[in-house]
Protein backbone atom coordinates (compact mmCIF):
# COMPACT_ATOMS: atom_id res chain seq x y z
CA UNK A 1 0.00 0.00 0.00
CA UNK A 2 2.62 2.27 0.97
CA UNK A 3 4.77 1.40 -1.63
CA UNK A 4 1.62 2.31 -4.50
CA UNK A 5 1.80 5.46 -2.52
CA UNK A 6 5.09 6.11 -2.95
CA UNK A 7 5.59 5.33 -6.71
CA UNK A 8 2.08 7.35 -7.07
CA UNK A 9 3.73 10.72 -5.60
CA UNK A 10 7.21 9.91 -7.18
CA UNK A 11 5.48 10.12 -10.65
CA UNK A 12 3.76 13.29 -10.01
CA UNK A 13 6.68 14.97 -8.65
CA UNK A 14 8.43 13.38 -11.74
CA UNK A 15 5.33 14.69 -13.84
CA UNK A 16 5.70 18.38 -12.02
CA UNK A 17 9.57 18.69 -13.02
CA UNK A 18 8.47 18.76 -17.16
CA UNK A 19 7.10 21.50 -19.01
CA UNK A 20 8.76 23.79 -16.43
CA UNK A 21 6.54 26.48 -18.46
CA UNK A 22 3.44 25.30 -18.79
CA UNK A 23 3.20 24.40 -15.60
CA UNK A 24 4.35 28.20 -14.52
CA UNK A 25 1.57 29.41 -16.69
CA UNK A 26 -1.12 26.69 -15.05
CA UNK A 27 -0.21 27.83 -11.53
CA UNK A 28 -0.09 31.40 -12.00
CA UNK A 29 -3.39 31.48 -14.19
CA UNK A 30 -5.49 29.82 -11.10
CA UNK A 31 -3.63 32.09 -8.65
CA UNK A 32 -4.84 34.84 -10.68
CA UNK A 33 -8.37 33.31 -10.54
CA UNK A 34 -8.08 32.79 -6.88
CA UNK A 35 -7.13 35.80 -5.94
CA UNK A 36 -10.04 37.53 -7.75
CA UNK A 37 -12.24 34.77 -6.18
CA UNK A 38 -10.75 35.46 -2.50
CA UNK A 39 -11.02 39.15 -3.11
CA UNK A 40 -14.52 39.15 -3.82
CA UNK A 41 -15.49 36.62 -1.37
CA UNK A 42 -13.60 38.41 1.73
CA UNK A 43 -15.23 41.86 0.20
CA UNK A 44 -18.69 39.84 0.37
CA UNK A 45 -17.96 38.59 3.75
CA UNK A 46 -17.20 42.28 5.34
CA UNK A 47 -19.72 43.64 3.68
CA UNK A 48 -22.27 40.65 4.99
CA UNK A 49 -21.36 41.15 8.24
CA UNK A 50 -22.03 44.94 8.15
CA UNK A 51 -25.20 44.06 6.97
CA UNK A 52 -26.04 41.53 9.70
CA UNK A 53 -24.75 44.19 12.23
CA UNK A 54 -27.37 46.53 10.82
CA UNK A 55 -30.50 45.44 11.04
CA UNK A 56 -31.12 44.75 14.65
CA UNK A 57 -31.24 48.38 15.87
CA UNK A 58 -35.06 50.08 15.46
CA UNK A 59 -33.42 53.33 15.29
CA UNK A 60 -33.33 56.80 13.91
CA UNK A 61 -30.52 59.32 14.08
CA UNK A 62 -31.64 62.76 13.53
CA UNK A 63 -28.90 65.56 13.23
CA UNK A 64 -29.81 68.88 14.12
CA UNK A 65 -29.00 72.55 11.88
CA UNK A 66 -25.12 73.49 13.14
CA UNK A 67 -26.89 76.32 14.13
CA UNK A 68 -30.14 75.09 15.64
CA UNK A 69 -30.64 76.46 19.21
CA UNK A 70 -30.61 73.68 22.71
CA UNK A 71 -34.42 74.84 23.04
CA UNK A 72 -35.27 73.71 19.23
CA UNK A 73 -33.55 69.85 19.86
CA UNK A 74 -35.26 69.71 23.05
CA UNK A 75 -39.18 70.64 21.90
CA UNK A 76 -38.17 68.40 18.50
CA UNK A 77 -37.45 65.41 21.06
CA UNK A 78 -40.35 65.98 23.08
CA UNK A 79 -42.31 66.24 20.01
CA UNK A 80 -41.00 62.87 18.67
CA UNK A 81 -41.61 61.25 21.99
CA UNK A 82 -45.54 62.00 21.68
CA UNK A 83 -45.63 60.12 18.81
CA UNK A 84 -47.29 56.62 19.04
CA UNK A 85 -44.54 54.78 17.18
CA UNK A 86 -42.11 56.24 18.98
CA UNK A 87 -40.53 54.06 21.78
CA UNK A 88 -37.62 56.45 23.05
CA UNK A 89 -36.05 59.34 21.81
CA UNK A 90 -32.56 59.90 23.55
CA UNK A 91 -30.70 63.53 23.11
CA UNK A 92 -26.99 63.66 22.55
CA UNK A 93 -25.37 66.85 22.23
CA UNK A 94 -22.70 68.37 20.34
CA UNK A 95 -20.40 68.06 23.92
CA UNK A 96 -21.34 64.97 24.88
CA UNK A 97 -20.86 63.45 21.33
CA UNK A 98 -17.47 65.47 20.66
CA UNK A 99 -16.18 63.81 24.30
CA UNK A 100 -17.01 60.35 22.61
CA UNK A 101 -15.43 61.11 19.72
CA UNK A 102 -12.46 62.30 21.36
CA UNK A 103 -12.20 59.39 24.07
CA UNK A 104 -12.62 56.84 21.27
CA UNK A 105 -9.56 58.18 18.84
CA UNK A 106 -7.32 58.86 21.97
CA UNK A 107 -4.30 56.94 21.47
CA UNK A 108 -4.59 57.48 17.75
CA UNK A 109 -4.92 61.54 17.10
CA UNK A 110 -4.86 64.27 19.18
CA UNK A 111 -8.24 66.09 18.40
CA UNK A 112 -8.28 68.40 21.60
CA UNK A 113 -7.13 71.60 19.99
CA UNK A 114 -9.74 71.46 17.19
CA UNK A 115 -13.77 73.00 17.32
CA UNK A 116 -16.08 70.63 17.78
CA UNK A 117 -17.98 70.07 14.34
CA UNK A 118 -20.40 67.99 15.55
CA UNK A 119 -24.45 68.86 15.66
CA UNK A 120 -26.50 67.52 18.43
CA UNK A 121 -28.30 64.40 17.47
CA UNK A 122 -31.40 62.38 18.60
CA UNK A 123 -31.92 59.07 18.37
CA UNK A 124 -35.45 57.97 17.68
CA UNK A 125 -36.30 54.23 18.38
CA UNK A 126 -39.38 53.01 17.19
CA UNK A 127 -41.86 50.31 18.46
CA UNK A 128 -41.39 47.80 15.35
CA UNK A 129 -38.96 48.41 12.29
CA UNK A 130 -41.51 48.97 9.83
CA UNK A 131 -42.57 52.18 11.29
CA UNK A 132 -38.99 53.42 10.67
CA UNK A 133 -39.29 54.35 6.82
CA UNK A 134 -43.00 56.37 8.01
CA UNK A 135 -41.11 58.84 11.13
CA UNK A 136 -38.11 59.28 8.87
CA UNK A 137 -39.97 60.86 6.02
CA UNK A 138 -42.24 63.14 9.29
CA UNK A 139 -39.02 63.70 10.96
CA UNK A 140 -37.29 65.28 7.71
CA UNK A 141 -39.86 68.10 7.25
CA UNK A 142 -38.66 69.56 10.26
CA UNK A 143 -37.00 72.56 10.15
CA UNK A 144 -34.39 72.10 12.85
CA UNK A 145 -33.40 68.64 11.16
CA UNK A 146 -30.48 68.97 9.19
CA UNK A 147 -30.07 65.16 8.37
CA UNK A 148 -31.93 62.13 9.02
CA UNK A 149 -29.83 58.78 8.53
CA UNK A 150 -31.82 55.25 9.64
CA UNK A 151 -29.81 51.96 9.22
CA UNK A 152 -32.46 50.65 6.51
CA UNK A 153 -31.21 53.11 4.09
CA UNK A 154 -27.66 52.22 4.93
CA UNK A 155 -28.64 48.93 4.75
CA UNK A 156 -30.27 48.81 1.01
CA UNK A 157 -27.34 50.89 0.26
CA UNK A 158 -24.93 48.16 1.70
CA UNK A 159 -27.33 45.22 -0.06
CA UNK A 160 -26.64 46.90 -3.25
CA UNK A 161 -22.97 47.34 -3.39
CA UNK A 162 -22.97 43.69 -2.10
CA UNK A 163 -25.32 42.84 -4.91
CA UNK A 164 -22.97 44.65 -7.37
CA UNK A 165 -19.62 43.00 -5.94
CA UNK A 166 -21.09 39.58 -6.19
CA UNK A 167 -22.44 39.68 -9.57
CA UNK A 168 -19.07 41.13 -11.11
CA UNK A 169 -16.29 39.80 -8.78
CA UNK A 170 -18.25 36.14 -9.42
CA UNK A 171 -18.75 36.35 -13.43
CA UNK A 172 -14.97 37.85 -13.72
CA UNK A 173 -13.65 34.99 -11.58
CA UNK A 174 -16.05 32.66 -13.19
CA UNK A 175 -14.39 33.28 -16.34
CA UNK A 176 -10.62 33.40 -14.79
CA UNK A 177 -11.75 29.99 -13.29
CA UNK A 178 -12.40 28.67 -16.69
CA UNK A 179 -9.38 29.98 -18.01
CA UNK A 180 -7.16 28.24 -15.54
CA UNK A 181 -9.13 24.98 -15.84
CA UNK A 182 -8.32 25.20 -19.74
CA UNK A 183 -4.74 26.13 -18.57
CA UNK A 184 -4.23 23.04 -16.77
CA UNK A 185 -6.03 20.62 -18.65
CA UNK A 186 -3.35 21.81 -21.26
CA UNK A 187 -0.55 21.26 -19.02
CA UNK A 188 -2.09 17.67 -18.06
CA UNK A 189 -1.97 16.92 -21.74
CA UNK A 190 1.00 18.06 -22.29
CA UNK A 191 2.71 15.89 -19.48
CA UNK A 192 0.74 12.69 -20.81
CA UNK A 193 2.09 13.32 -24.24
CA UNK A 194 6.15 13.69 -22.68
CA UNK A 195 5.18 10.60 -20.84
CA UNK A 196 3.76 8.41 -23.36
CA UNK A 197 6.72 5.21 -22.65
CA UNK A 198 6.16 5.27 -18.93
CA UNK A 199 1.68 5.48 -19.81
CA UNK A 200 2.60 2.40 -22.31
CA UNK A 201 5.05 0.30 -19.86
CA UNK A 202 2.67 1.23 -17.03
CA UNK A 203 0.05 -0.25 -19.58
CA UNK A 204 1.97 -3.23 -20.72
CA UNK A 205 3.07 -4.93 -17.50
CA UNK A 206 -0.32 -4.75 -15.96
CA UNK A 207 -0.70 -1.67 -13.85
CA UNK A 208 -4.39 -0.42 -12.52
CA UNK A 209 -5.77 2.41 -14.72
CA UNK A 210 -6.36 4.28 -11.67
CA UNK A 211 -2.29 3.46 -11.11
CA UNK A 212 -1.69 5.20 -14.34
CA UNK A 213 -3.88 8.31 -14.61
CA UNK A 214 -3.55 9.03 -10.75
CA UNK A 215 -0.23 10.74 -10.97
CA UNK A 216 -1.62 13.45 -14.18
CA UNK A 217 -4.66 13.95 -11.49
CA UNK A 218 -2.66 14.47 -8.33
CA UNK A 219 -0.15 17.26 -10.88
CA UNK A 220 -3.33 18.94 -11.79
CA UNK A 221 -4.76 18.99 -7.96
CA UNK A 222 -1.06 20.33 -6.98
CA UNK A 223 -1.44 23.00 -9.62
CA UNK A 224 -4.56 24.35 -8.33
CA UNK A 225 -3.44 23.82 -4.57
CA UNK A 226 -0.52 25.63 -5.02
CA UNK A 227 -2.61 28.24 -6.74
CA UNK A 228 -4.83 28.69 -4.14
CA UNK A 229 -1.92 28.81 -1.45
CA UNK A 230 -0.78 31.46 -3.60
CA UNK A 231 -3.70 33.61 -3.73
CA UNK A 232 -4.81 33.22 -0.44
CA UNK A 233 -1.69 34.51 0.80
CA UNK A 234 -1.77 37.34 -1.38
CA UNK A 235 -5.46 38.40 -0.67
CA UNK A 236 -4.46 37.66 2.79
CA UNK A 237 -1.97 40.48 2.35
CA UNK A 238 -3.89 42.58 0.51
CA UNK A 239 -6.27 42.73 3.16
CA UNK A 240 -4.13 43.53 6.00
CA UNK A 241 -2.67 46.39 3.73
CA UNK A 242 -5.99 47.90 2.40
CA UNK A 243 -7.19 47.65 6.69
CA UNK A 244 -3.73 49.23 7.55
CA UNK A 245 -4.10 52.20 4.73
CA UNK A 246 -7.86 52.49 6.05
CA UNK A 247 -7.71 52.59 9.82
CA UNK A 248 -5.15 55.04 9.47
CA UNK A 249 -6.80 57.48 7.16
CA UNK A 250 -10.31 56.62 8.51
CA UNK A 251 -9.95 55.45 12.19
CA UNK A 252 -13.93 54.98 12.96
CA UNK A 253 -13.89 52.39 10.37
CA UNK A 254 -12.48 49.90 12.66
CA UNK A 255 -15.90 49.90 14.65
CA UNK A 256 -17.06 47.83 11.61
CA UNK A 257 -17.13 44.46 12.40
CA UNK A 258 -14.15 42.03 11.45
CA UNK A 259 -13.07 40.77 7.83
CA UNK A 260 -13.03 37.06 7.25
CA UNK A 261 -10.84 34.91 9.73
CA UNK A 262 -6.94 34.17 8.14
CA UNK A 263 -7.14 30.30 8.09
CA UNK A 264 -10.73 29.74 6.49
CA UNK A 265 -9.58 31.81 4.01
CA UNK A 266 -6.55 29.79 3.33
CA UNK A 267 -8.47 26.34 3.59
CA UNK A 268 -11.16 27.43 0.68
CA UNK A 269 -9.36 29.13 -1.63
CA UNK A 270 -6.68 25.74 -1.47
CA UNK A 271 -9.55 23.60 -1.20
CA UNK A 272 -11.38 25.50 -4.02
CA UNK A 273 -7.69 24.90 -6.04
CA UNK A 274 -6.99 21.27 -5.24
CA UNK A 275 -10.65 20.70 -6.15
CA UNK A 276 -10.63 22.47 -9.73
CA UNK A 277 -7.16 21.33 -11.28
CA UNK A 278 -7.81 17.79 -9.96
CA UNK A 279 -10.97 17.91 -11.36
CA UNK A 280 -9.84 19.53 -14.90
CA UNK A 281 -6.65 16.92 -14.43
CA UNK A 282 -8.84 14.33 -14.63
CA UNK A 283 -10.73 15.04 -17.68
CA UNK A 284 -7.68 15.36 -19.40
CA UNK A 285 -6.31 11.66 -17.79
CA UNK A 286 -9.76 10.27 -18.88
CA UNK A 287 -9.20 11.85 -22.46
CA UNK A 288 -5.53 11.58 -23.48
CA UNK A 289 -3.80 8.48 -21.20
CA UNK A 290 -4.30 5.49 -23.92
CA UNK A 291 -4.22 2.41 -21.91
CA UNK B 1 -2.91 -21.80 -22.08
CA UNK B 2 -3.66 -19.71 -25.19
CA UNK B 3 -6.13 -20.65 -27.89
CA UNK B 4 -8.23 -18.97 -30.82
CA UNK B 5 -11.23 -19.97 -32.29
CA UNK B 6 -12.47 -19.36 -35.26
CA UNK B 7 -10.39 -15.72 -35.00
CA UNK B 8 -11.21 -13.24 -37.15
CA UNK B 9 -10.14 -9.41 -37.34
CA UNK B 10 -11.28 -6.88 -39.67
CA UNK B 11 -10.21 -2.97 -40.12
CA UNK B 12 -12.62 -1.90 -42.72
CA UNK B 13 -13.10 -3.28 -45.32
CA UNK B 14 -10.04 -5.46 -45.17
CA UNK B 15 -9.44 -8.66 -42.82
CA UNK B 16 -6.18 -8.57 -40.84
CA UNK B 17 -7.03 -12.20 -39.56
CA UNK B 18 -9.54 -14.50 -41.47
CA UNK B 19 -10.57 -17.46 -39.66
CA UNK B 20 -7.87 -18.47 -37.40
CA UNK B 21 -7.32 -21.23 -34.77
CA UNK B 22 -4.94 -21.75 -32.78
CA UNK B 23 -4.09 -23.64 -29.65
CA UNK B 24 -0.44 -23.41 -27.41
CA UNK B 25 -0.30 -25.78 -24.31
CA UNK B 26 1.46 -24.87 -21.71
CA UNK B 27 5.29 -25.38 -22.03
CA UNK B 28 5.78 -24.93 -25.36
CA UNK B 29 7.81 -22.56 -27.61
CA UNK B 30 5.75 -21.44 -30.55
CA UNK B 31 7.60 -19.18 -33.40
CA UNK B 32 4.99 -16.73 -35.59
CA UNK B 33 5.91 -16.47 -38.49
CA UNK B 34 5.14 -14.83 -41.72
CA UNK B 35 6.30 -11.58 -44.18
CA UNK B 36 5.02 -8.03 -42.90
CA UNK B 37 1.66 -7.77 -42.79
CA UNK B 38 0.94 -10.76 -42.58
CA UNK B 39 -0.76 -10.61 -38.88
CA UNK B 40 1.93 -11.73 -36.63
CA UNK B 41 1.50 -8.53 -34.41
CA UNK B 42 -2.51 -8.97 -34.53
CA UNK B 43 -2.30 -12.29 -33.08
CA UNK B 44 -0.24 -10.99 -30.04
CA UNK B 45 -2.16 -8.32 -29.70
CA UNK B 46 -5.29 -10.38 -29.05
CA UNK B 47 -3.16 -12.20 -26.52
CA UNK B 48 -2.60 -9.08 -24.30
CA UNK B 49 -6.06 -7.68 -24.89
CA UNK B 50 -4.53 -4.77 -26.55
CA UNK B 51 -7.33 -5.85 -29.18
CA UNK B 52 -10.81 -7.56 -29.72
CA UNK B 53 -11.53 -10.13 -32.56
CA UNK B 54 -14.13 -8.50 -34.66
CA UNK B 55 -15.34 -12.63 -34.92
CA UNK B 56 -14.30 -15.56 -32.57
CA UNK B 57 -13.01 -16.37 -29.25
CA UNK B 58 -9.58 -16.00 -27.97
CA UNK B 59 -8.98 -17.84 -24.15
CA UNK B 60 -6.04 -17.16 -21.90
CA UNK B 61 -5.33 -19.91 -18.92
CA UNK B 62 -8.76 -21.03 -20.34
CA UNK B 63 -10.24 -17.46 -19.16
CA UNK B 64 -12.50 -15.99 -22.11
CA UNK B 65 -10.82 -12.59 -22.47
CA UNK B 66 -13.33 -12.11 -25.84
CA UNK B 67 -15.57 -9.72 -24.28
CA UNK B 68 -12.71 -8.28 -21.49
CA UNK B 69 -14.04 -4.98 -19.77
CA UNK B 70 -11.62 -2.77 -19.98
CA UNK B 71 -10.67 -3.01 -16.25
CA UNK B 72 -9.86 -6.97 -16.39
CA UNK B 73 -6.90 -6.11 -18.79
CA UNK B 74 -4.84 -5.26 -15.95
CA UNK B 75 -5.13 -8.53 -13.80
CA UNK B 76 -4.79 -10.26 -17.17
CA UNK B 77 -1.35 -8.61 -18.01
CA UNK B 78 -0.09 -8.88 -15.08
CA UNK B 79 -0.17 -12.88 -15.56
CA UNK B 80 1.98 -12.54 -18.39
CA UNK B 81 5.41 -10.84 -19.83
CA UNK B 82 5.24 -8.65 -22.99
CA UNK B 83 8.14 -7.54 -24.85
CA UNK B 84 7.32 -5.06 -27.30
CA UNK B 85 9.18 -4.57 -30.79
CA UNK B 86 10.86 -1.40 -30.05
CA UNK B 87 12.16 -1.89 -26.39
CA UNK B 88 9.81 0.80 -24.43
CA UNK B 89 13.07 1.80 -22.61
CA UNK B 90 12.89 4.88 -20.28
CA UNK B 91 16.30 6.91 -21.36
CA UNK B 92 16.64 9.01 -18.15
CA UNK B 93 16.47 5.55 -16.21
CA UNK B 94 19.34 3.18 -15.80
CA UNK B 95 18.96 -1.07 -16.54
CA UNK B 96 17.95 -1.20 -13.20
CA UNK B 97 15.50 1.62 -12.83
CA UNK B 98 14.19 0.56 -15.88
CA UNK B 99 12.91 -3.11 -14.91
CA UNK B 100 12.18 -1.58 -11.21
CA UNK B 101 9.72 0.79 -12.70
CA UNK B 102 7.65 -1.57 -14.02
CA UNK B 103 7.88 -4.13 -10.67
CA UNK B 104 6.83 -0.59 -8.95
CA UNK B 105 4.12 -0.17 -10.80
CA UNK B 106 2.13 -2.80 -10.26
CA UNK B 107 2.63 -2.69 -6.45
CA UNK B 108 5.68 -4.20 -5.14
CA UNK B 109 7.25 -3.68 -2.15
CA UNK B 110 11.05 -2.14 -2.05
CA UNK B 111 12.52 -5.37 -0.87
CA UNK B 112 10.77 -7.59 -3.21
CA UNK B 113 11.46 -4.95 -6.44
CA UNK B 114 15.04 -5.43 -5.08
CA UNK B 115 14.86 -9.12 -5.36
CA UNK B 116 13.21 -9.39 -8.41
CA UNK B 117 15.74 -7.05 -10.51
CA UNK B 118 18.52 -8.74 -9.44
CA UNK B 119 16.75 -11.65 -10.43
CA UNK B 120 15.75 -10.83 -13.72
CA UNK B 121 19.24 -9.28 -14.62
CA UNK B 122 21.38 -12.42 -13.74
CA UNK B 123 18.62 -14.32 -15.98
CA UNK B 124 19.22 -12.14 -19.40
CA UNK B 125 22.95 -11.77 -18.31
CA UNK B 126 22.86 -8.15 -17.82
CA UNK B 127 23.91 -7.97 -14.11
CA UNK B 128 27.04 -6.33 -15.04
CA UNK B 129 25.07 -3.15 -16.76
CA UNK B 130 22.55 -2.14 -13.94
CA UNK B 131 23.98 0.99 -14.00
CA UNK B 132 24.00 1.68 -17.74
CA UNK B 133 21.34 3.91 -19.61
CA UNK B 134 19.29 2.93 -22.32
CA UNK B 135 21.54 5.02 -24.65
CA UNK B 136 24.68 2.88 -23.81
CA UNK B 137 23.24 0.06 -24.41
CA UNK B 138 23.24 -2.15 -27.46
CA UNK B 139 20.79 -3.45 -29.56
CA UNK B 140 20.72 -6.72 -28.34
CA UNK B 141 21.67 -5.60 -24.92
CA UNK B 142 18.55 -3.12 -24.92
CA UNK B 143 16.12 -6.56 -26.23
CA UNK B 144 17.88 -8.38 -22.81
CA UNK B 145 16.70 -5.62 -20.49
CA UNK B 146 13.02 -5.49 -22.05
CA UNK B 147 12.84 -9.55 -21.67
CA UNK B 148 14.15 -8.66 -18.11
CA UNK B 149 11.37 -6.31 -17.55
CA UNK B 150 8.81 -8.65 -19.16
CA UNK B 151 10.02 -12.10 -16.85
CA UNK B 152 10.71 -10.12 -13.57
CA UNK B 153 7.60 -10.66 -12.93
CA UNK B 154 7.70 -14.43 -12.89
CA UNK B 155 4.81 -14.81 -15.43
CA UNK B 156 4.20 -18.41 -17.05
CA UNK B 157 3.86 -16.78 -20.34
CA UNK B 158 6.19 -14.40 -22.28
CA UNK B 159 5.23 -12.86 -25.74
CA UNK B 160 7.88 -11.00 -27.74
CA UNK B 161 7.07 -9.31 -31.09
CA UNK B 162 9.92 -9.81 -33.15
CA UNK B 163 12.26 -9.42 -30.74
CA UNK B 164 15.29 -10.00 -32.89
CA UNK B 165 13.68 -7.44 -36.07
CA UNK B 166 17.19 -5.29 -35.72
CA UNK B 167 19.80 -7.10 -34.61
CA UNK B 168 22.67 -8.76 -36.69
CA UNK B 169 22.27 -12.95 -37.04
CA UNK B 170 24.31 -13.77 -34.09
CA UNK B 171 23.01 -11.36 -31.83
CA UNK B 172 19.79 -12.38 -32.95
CA UNK B 173 20.74 -16.13 -32.12
CA UNK B 174 21.82 -15.06 -28.64
CA UNK B 175 18.15 -13.70 -28.01
CA UNK B 176 16.38 -17.01 -29.16
CA UNK B 177 18.88 -18.45 -27.09
CA UNK B 178 18.06 -16.55 -23.99
CA UNK B 179 14.23 -17.11 -25.17
CA UNK B 180 14.63 -20.79 -25.35
CA UNK B 181 16.36 -20.69 -21.62
CA UNK B 182 13.00 -18.88 -19.72
CA UNK B 183 10.91 -21.37 -21.67
CA UNK B 184 12.98 -24.50 -20.25
CA UNK B 185 12.57 -22.64 -17.04
CA UNK B 186 8.73 -23.49 -17.49
CA UNK B 187 7.39 -20.92 -19.18
CA UNK B 188 5.26 -20.73 -22.36
CA UNK B 189 7.11 -18.44 -25.19
CA UNK B 190 5.31 -17.50 -28.03
CA UNK B 191 7.43 -15.08 -30.77
CA UNK B 192 6.90 -13.26 -33.68
CA UNK B 193 9.69 -13.41 -36.16
CA UNK B 194 10.38 -13.25 -39.62
CA UNK B 195 13.97 -14.37 -39.80
CA UNK B 196 13.94 -18.19 -41.39
CA UNK B 197 17.33 -18.99 -39.95
CA UNK B 198 16.75 -18.60 -36.75
CA UNK B 199 13.46 -20.39 -37.13
CA UNK B 200 15.03 -23.36 -38.76
CA UNK B 201 18.12 -23.75 -36.49
CA UNK B 202 15.87 -23.99 -33.21
CA UNK B 203 13.42 -26.48 -34.15
CA UNK B 204 10.51 -25.37 -32.23
CA UNK B 205 6.61 -25.40 -33.43
CA UNK B 206 6.34 -22.90 -36.29
CA UNK B 207 2.89 -21.40 -37.43
CA UNK B 208 3.60 -19.63 -40.74
CA UNK B 209 0.88 -16.95 -41.56
CA UNK B 210 -0.12 -15.28 -44.65
CA UNK B 211 -2.94 -12.48 -45.11
CA UNK B 212 -4.23 -13.08 -41.97
CA UNK B 213 -4.10 -16.75 -42.69
CA UNK B 214 -2.35 -19.45 -40.84
CA UNK B 215 -0.75 -21.37 -43.94
CA UNK B 216 0.97 -24.20 -41.63
CA UNK B 217 1.61 -25.41 -38.40
CA UNK B 218 4.84 -27.51 -37.92
CA UNK B 219 5.48 -29.15 -34.64
CA UNK B 220 8.88 -28.80 -32.84
CA UNK B 221 11.46 -31.18 -33.85
CA UNK B 222 10.98 -31.39 -37.31
CA UNK B 223 14.09 -30.37 -39.52
CA UNK B 224 13.81 -28.17 -42.89
CA UNK B 225 12.97 -30.76 -45.03
CA UNK B 226 9.99 -32.05 -42.89
CA UNK B 227 8.84 -28.55 -42.47
CA UNK B 228 7.64 -28.72 -46.21
CA UNK B 229 6.36 -31.90 -46.15
CA UNK B 230 4.37 -31.13 -42.72
CA UNK B 231 2.77 -28.34 -43.86
CA UNK B 232 -0.51 -29.02 -43.11
CA UNK B 233 -3.23 -27.45 -43.90
CA UNK B 234 -5.07 -26.51 -40.57
CA UNK B 235 -8.28 -25.16 -39.55
CA UNK B 236 -7.72 -22.08 -41.50
CA UNK B 237 -11.10 -21.84 -44.28
CA UNK B 238 -9.82 -19.96 -47.40
CA UNK B 239 -12.60 -17.44 -47.92
N1 LIG C 1 -4.85 -0.05 -36.90
C1 LIG C 1 -4.95 -0.63 -38.12
N2 LIG C 1 -5.78 -0.11 -39.03
C2 LIG C 1 -5.89 -0.70 -40.27
N3 LIG C 1 -5.22 -1.77 -40.64
C3 LIG C 1 -4.36 -2.32 -39.77
C4 LIG C 1 -4.17 -1.78 -38.47
N4 LIG C 1 -3.27 -2.53 -37.81
C5 LIG C 1 -2.90 -3.50 -38.67
N5 LIG C 1 -3.54 -3.38 -39.84
C6 LIG C 1 -3.41 -4.28 -40.99
O1 LIG C 1 -3.55 -5.61 -40.55
C7 LIG C 1 -2.66 -6.46 -41.24
C8 LIG C 1 -1.83 -7.29 -40.26
O2 LIG C 1 -0.97 -6.40 -39.56
P1 LIG C 1 0.09 -6.92 -38.48
O3 LIG C 1 0.67 -5.73 -37.84
O4 LIG C 1 -0.55 -7.94 -37.64
O5 LIG C 1 1.17 -7.60 -39.42
P2 LIG C 1 2.57 -8.21 -39.00
O6 LIG C 1 2.56 -9.62 -39.46
O7 LIG C 1 2.83 -7.98 -37.58
O8 LIG C 1 3.56 -7.38 -39.90
P3 LIG C 1 5.01 -6.81 -39.52
O9 LIG C 1 5.97 -7.90 -39.86
O10 LIG C 1 5.16 -5.65 -40.44
O11 LIG C 1 5.00 -6.43 -38.08
C9 LIG C 1 -1.82 -5.58 -42.14
O12 LIG C 1 -2.33 -5.66 -43.44
C10 LIG C 1 -2.02 -4.19 -41.58
O13 LIG C 1 -1.98 -3.24 -42.63
MG1 LIG D 1 4.26 -6.78 -36.44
Amino acid sequence: MIDRLLFILNETWANLRRNGLMQFAAISTSTVALILLGSVGMMLYKLDSVAQSLPRKFEIEVFAHEDAKREEVVALQQQLQAMPEVALVQLITKEEAWQQEKDALLDQMDLSDLPNPLPDKLIVSTREPEQIAGVSKRIRQEKVVEDVLNQQETLAQVMSISRFIRWTGFSISGLLMLSALVLIYNAIRLTVLSRQTEVRIMSLVGANHRAIRMPFVLEGAVQGGLGGMLASGMVLLGARMISDYTSSAWPFLDQLPGGAPVWSVLASLVALGVLLGGLSASWAAQRFVKI
Amino acid sequence: MVQFQDVSVIYGESFALSRVNLCVEPGEFVFLVGATGAGKSTMLRLMYGDLKPTRGQVMIYGQNITNLKPTGIPKLRRGMGIVPQDYALLPRKNVWENIAYGLRAIGYSQREVHRRVAHALALVGMSSEAKSKPDELSGGEAQRVAIARAIANNAPLLIADEPTANLDPETSWDITLLLQQINLRGATVIVSTHNPAIVDRLKKRVVAMENGEIISDTPSGSYPGEIERARISVATLRR
